[in-house]
């Protein structure tokens, strides 16, 4: 069955261009053309994925995201005009995936959408079922990769399919330093010029649900010049 | 003196010197005057008290002469010889026609005529005379009862000693007082220099690109001025620079929306190019074709209003150029063979990676537009900065164009053709991410005829 891929897009040319681009490409396709629809949309018809642009109106694709983000983990890509804007960080803090910039073409997003969907990173593949990542004798924090969870005490932690996956190659080797360019290749499956501030968001992110105290991180730790490592407690 | 040629010559001295001569001149003279009046003023205090105690002291000898003259019988040579003043003066007397002299030293040729003349009307008088033992000073009475000029004579010798100490003295405060005035001068110049100073230093840093440079605030008066009026000229500068940048941010900006869509439409047209009759498929290359050079020139476009925008130094981390070299290299399809690195020196600098990336590309298809490719690349590290070389085998570029080259819109004269892509942006790119890194971009001979292309970025210091 086709994935459903909702596009929130305000350009009406842009929106349907790219319906029928990714409509070749094998995808469901709904069409939003403002966040309020986009959100109706989400309500009734529940994407798989969802391709958003930033700049729609009154509600702007950020409050999509952060709304979206609310209750459903699907992979979600900002479209931007411009890169090297706050705005692009904005939107990852808000829950974001990936970014594309504009004028894209469409093979672009659809590599990015299967980089996204992967459930399980090749790193994990022998990856032992259970593992304790911070041994609190009241509420320990245990991640079980092929169930895709993961628990503090008796409570599932609500990450997203990208902070799942990038703890989880964090976790498959415990005390390495793995640089961000690193990450970036194996969680975004993105080349050696992808943007880096999509691992300081994500970790960032990941950070405030796993972190017993976010701002003094002890699982995710940041390894100044190099990179991000994970430590077992 | 001729003002019209030393003025000039002043002036260039600088401002600096002019400050000091004018100290050092006026402390000079203001000391001279002060040293003139103070020792006249001595000197004629000293002369007064000596003349003062001399007229009392010739009184009181006249008084002991005449009372002895009066007793009868006695000659003026006898009491001359009982005379003795005190502080080594000496007595002249003149009685009827005869001259007495109560030393060798002193006789009548050491008294002046016009004394003489006052003393004959006066009960006293004064003057300095030259004797064949120095200056001396001479104060004559009368005595009219015996008909007697009584002079004695003082020799100044001691006050001479006095007041050519007191001249030494004081020429040596002069000079103290002029060497104080000068460093005094010294320490101004510098102080009145030191705004200027920072103003320079302010305007090398935002020549360099950093536009927030502000002068700090001062709450001196005469600088407050100065300081404003800079601080408001840096900002309509910084103003103006970002509203040009973001005009082109803008443009750009506003061109990509039908960008997109046209490039999505041509991909699903691409995807059903079988149903297109042959014509149709030709359009559809052109079209595609020309597309990928508009996204390209708006790219570029995009990438000079950024690093216009001077937002380099923000994003700036350690980048390995051998790295990031050899990474493009294998991103554009390009054997990793032809990169060279000379003993594996340490590449590292400080940048902006996709701006390098960037340049490091415009670099290989510059090569590719007009020399067939690049034949060698190398990056090296020489005098503390890191080159990356790019060689061609093509025509090479002539002395005259080196420069131009760089410039923006600049094309070489092949691309006037039409099927060369690209709107002549490349090299400026590489030019301005050069500059903004604090390296430089140069074009030169190859070793094998062509052409030689270098990005020189600072290195970071091993």
């Amino acid at each position: 069955m086709a994935l459903r891929l909702l596009v929130v897009e305000d350009d009406d040319h842009i929106r349907t261009a790219l319906r029928w681009a990714l409509e070749d490409e094998g995808y469901d396709v709904a069409e939003a053309g403002s966040g309020e629809e986009a959100l109706q949309a989400v309500a009734v018809s529940a994407p798989d994925l969802m391709v958003v642009d930033l700049m729609l109106g009154a509600m702007d694709g950020v409050d999509v995201i952060r709304q979206v983000r609310r209750t459903l983990d699907l992979p979600i890509i900002v479209v931007s005009a411009r890169a090297d804007t706050s705005d692009i960080e904005t939107a990852l803090d808000a829950g974001a995936d990936d970014y594309v910039t504009k004028p894209f073409a469409v093979k672009e997003i659809t590599a990015r959408l299967r980089a996204l969907r992967r459930r399980v990173g090749p790193a994990a593949a022998d990856h032992v079922d259970e593992v304790v990542l911070d041994r609190d004798p009241v509420a320990p924090l245990v991640l079980r990769e092929a169930r895709g969870t993961v628990h503090r005490g008796e409570e599932q932690l609500p990450l997203t399919l990208t902070e799942f996956r990038l703890l989880c190659e964090l976790a498959a080797a415990p005390g390495r330093v793995f640089s961000r360019q690193a990450l970036l290749e194996r969680v975004w499956q993105h080349g050696f010029f992808g943007d880096e501030r999509l691992v300081d968001v994500h970790v960032r992110r990941l950070r405030t649900k796993v972190e017993r105290d976010p701002s003094a991180p002890r699982v995710v730790v940041t390894v100044r010049g190099l990179g991000y490592r994970l430590d077992l407690q | 003196m001729r003002p019209g040629i030393r003025a000039p010559d002043l002036r260039r001295k600088g401002l600096r010197a002019r400050i000091v001569l004018g100290y050092a001149a006026g402390t000079l003279l203001v000391s001279i005057v002060l040293v003139c009046v103070t020792f006249l003023l001595a000197r004629s205090y000293l002369l007064d008290q000596r003349e003062a105690s001399l007229t009392r002291q010739a009184f009181a000898d006249a008084n002991v002469l005449d009372s002895r003259l009066a007793t009868a019988g006695t000659e003026v040579g006898d009491v001359l010889d009982e005379l003795v003043p005190s502080g080594g003066a000496d007595v002249v007397l003149h009685s009827g026609d005869s001259w007495y002299s109560s030393s060798l030293d002193v006789g009548a040729r050491d008294v002046p005529g016009d004394l003489r003349e006052l003393v004959s009307t006066e009960p006293a008088a004064s003057a300095v005379v030259d004797t064949a033992d120095g200056p001396r000073l001479i104060v004559g009475v009368t005595l009219p009862s015996a008909d007697v000029e009584f002079y004695e004579l003082a020799p100044l010798t001691e006050l001479q000693q006095v007041l050519s100490t007191l001249a030494a003295v004081l020429g040596a405060g002069a000079l103290a007082a002029t060497a104080a005035g000068t460093a005094f001068g010294v320490w101004a110049g510098r102080r009145a220099v030191q705004p200027l100073e920072q103003v320079a230093g302010a305007a090398t840093r935002i020549a360099g690109g950093e536009l927030a440079t502000r002068l700090p605030a001062t709450d001196d008066p005469d600088l407050v001025g100065i300081v404003a009026s800079f601080n408001s000229m840096v900002d309509a500068l910084a103003a103006r620079i970002e509203r040009d940048a973001r005009f082109v941010g803008d443009v750009s900006h506003e061109l990509r929306s039908p960008l997109t869509t046209l490039v999505t439409s041509v991909e699903v047209l691409g995807a059903r190019r079988e149903e297109l009759s042959p014509r149709g498929r030709e359009a559809l290359g052109m079209v595609e074709g020309e597309l990928t050079r508009f996204r390209r020139t708006l790219d570029d476009l995009l990438q000079l209003a950024r690093l216009d925008g001077a937002a380099v130094r923000e994003s700036a981390q350690p980048v390995c150029l051998a790295t990031l070299v050899r990474q493009v290299l294998a991103d554009s399809d390009r054997p990793a063979e032809l990169l060279t690195v000379p003993g594996d020196a340490d590449t590292t600098v400080r940048g902006d990676k996709t701006s390098l990336e960037r340049a490091v590309r415009n670099l290989l298809d510059n090569a590719d537009r007009h020399a067939g490719g690049p034949s060698a690349v190398a990056v090296e590290r020489r005098d503390g900065a890191v080159l990356v070389t790019v060689d061609d085998a093509g025509p090479g570029v002539a002395p005259g164009d080196r420069e131009r080259v760089f410039e923006r819109f600049a094309r070489g004269p092949r691309a006037a053709r039409r099927s060369l892509p690209g709107a002549g942006l490349g090299l400026a790119i590489v030019a301005e991410t050069a500059a903004r890194h604090g390296g430089a971009a140069w074009c030169a001979d190859g070793p094998e005829g062509g052409a030689r292309f270098t990005l020189s970025v600072p290195a970071v210091p091993s």
